[in-house]
């Protein structure tokens, strides 16, 4: 396992660019400082239910712990949920987008791609009804821009896939990074959220932790996508700076617009 | 300085507790716009808004009903208008309630649908201001005052958006924010109406209701019979021409 994070490492630094390894599928173990932080998290996690179990054996320790878990949550907990829930929405929608624009001009000049085009859309496909069914469920306001994600969407894989499969495969690229480095704030903040909550002693309810593990599951897809686009030389693609520069500081823009309305 | 900027920026986000983001199943709801003494009062004064309307007298009334001094009512800057704000929000938070009803309520034992729902939860929330319907122009005329508009608009967002959640409405796409545009409009065209209706147990008003329920219907199915042929004929063009051997 070491070794073929070593191999490709070393192949990412022959091609000269920025070592996003954070951003690397959970099954590639990379030491870095990062990762044991993740680590440690999914530990404290799973060790959660032990402390719970142990807990209520004396009787008063488990009465005094009874009130402070029902604590509501701070104004500032709910905004960020709204925000990140909102955006991630808006960001899945607009994926899904991209790959059902990109498919029919990519798999007609490239037919072997079908699969691998398919299998990206179900995913998205999967992310969007996931989040869809969150935000129905949790009361939050989708966002505002809905119609104008979809055209610019719609617009960017329609784009993209006419300039070839490089291009598609760079716009792929350039979303994936965004849109992981994207979930890997979100899980900072939350796992911050949680370490205050267990630190003042509020139980931390299954809902964060699941939409922790929904999180963490969805973003390693998308670096899969990641992966697969960089395998299709997405590296290839010409002008390569200019295009991912633009896609990424489009989605930088969405993502900041998306928080707010 | 950089974190100066970041408070000015924070504050309008804080200063006023928004209660329409996320929404726990496991955590208690935060509280809400009114404290215990606030309640108290509030509740005590909401019986002689009858007889004395949305004034100071009835919120006077109140508060030496539940036990404070007459000052007590300075607890209150905006004074009548919390009487309004509080009968809105006790009103909107009763609807929860009328949900097992509405679940009990299914006729020919299939559960009703989301429209008959919003429908009768609608009717619900109009019948609430069925005691105090001769007083109610009163508080229209409060809520009317633009330094109470933000309050009344953000009251009735909540309405809407309280009545589509308990329906079961599933959409977060921009219908989400039609579908709550038009029953904020359909009801407050309606409580308008209820304030003039003198026919028995308000049946003028539950036509006018319905009247404007299927006008609405009929706007939303014509939009959308107008994109899906937008949409067909978009889509039949661009698969016309892929299969002419054009590369798009």
């Amino acid at each position: 396992m070491t070794s073929l994070a070593t191999y490709r490492r070393s192949v990412l630094h022959a091609a000269h660019l920025p070592v996003y390894d954070f951003l690397a599928p959970s099954f590639i173990q990379i030491p870095r400082a990062s990762r044991v932080r993740y680590i440690s998290t999914t530990r404290k996690l799973a060790a959660i239910p032990d402390q719970s179990s142990n807990t209520p054996n004396p009787g008063q320790s488990a009465s005094s712990n009874a009130p402070s878990l029902k604590k509501p949550l701070t104004q500032a907990q709910r905004e960020f949920l709204s925000q990140a829930f909102r955006v991630n929405q808006a960001g899945e929608l607009a994926a899904t987008l991209i790959y059902i624009a990109q498919t029919p001009p990519i798999v007609a000049s490239h037919p072997h791609l079908r699969p691998l085009m398919k299998h990206m859309y179900d995913q998205e496909a999967g992310h969007l009804e996931t989040f869809n069914t969150l935000l129905a469920k949790h009361r939050v306001r989708p966002t505002a821009m809905y119609p104008i994600w979809t055209i610019a969407a719609s617009a960017l894989g329609w784009g993209t896939a006419i300039m070839g499969r490089e291009a598609a495969m760079a716009c792929t690229e350039a979303v994936e990074t965004e849109i992981g480095g994207h979930y890997n704030e979100q899980l900072r903040v939350l796992v911050d959220m949680v370490e205050q909550m267990e630190e003042s002693g509020e139980e931390v309810g299954n809902e964060l932790k699941e939409l922790m593990s929904t999180i963490r599951r969805i973003r390693d897809e998308e670096l899969e996508h990641l992966d697969h686009a960089v395998e299709n030389e997405a590296k290839q693609a010409q002008p390569y700076e200019l295009l991912t520069g633009i896609i990424k500081a489009g989605c930088r823009g969405a993502i900041w617009i998306s928080e707010r309305v | 300085m950089a974190s100066k900027i970041r408070t000015l920026r924070l504050r309008p986000l804080n200063a006023k507790p928004c209660n329409r983001l996320y929404h726990s199943y496991e955590h208690p709801p935060p509280p809400g716009p009114f404290n215990a003494a606030e309640t108290s009062i509030l509740t005590a004064a909401l019986p002689h808004i009858p007889s004395h309307g949305f004034t100071h007298t009835s919120l006077a009334r109140g508060a030496k009903d539940a036990g404070y001094i007459d000052a007590s009512t300075n607890l209150f800057p905006s004074g009548a208008f919390s009487l309004v704000h509080y009968h809105l929000y006790t009103q909107r938070m009763a609807l929860a309630r009328h949900k097992h009803i509405l679940e009990a309520s299914a006729a020919d034992g299939k559960p009703l649908g989301v429209g008959a729902k919003v429908k009768a939860l609608t009717w619900e929330r109009l019948m609430g201001n069925k005691e105090i319907i001769h007083r109610w122009q009163e508080a229209l005329a409060l809520l009317a005052q633009p330094s109470n508009v933000p309050t009344s608009v953000s009251e009735l967002a909540s309405l809407s958006d309280e009545i589509w959640f308990l329906a079961g409405d599933t959409s977060v796409d921009t219908s989400w924010y039609t579908k709550r545009a038009s029953l904020s409009t359909i009801y407050a065209a309606t409580e308008l109406f209820m304030t003039t209706d003198k026919s028995t147990d308000f049946a003028d008003t539950k036509e006018f209701l319905n009247r404007r329920f299927t006008d609405s219907q009929v706007v939303g199915g014509a939009v959308r019979s107008v994109g899906e042929w937008v949409g067909f004929t978009a889509h039949a063009g661009l698969n016309v021409l892929r299969s002419k051997g054009v590369r798009i």
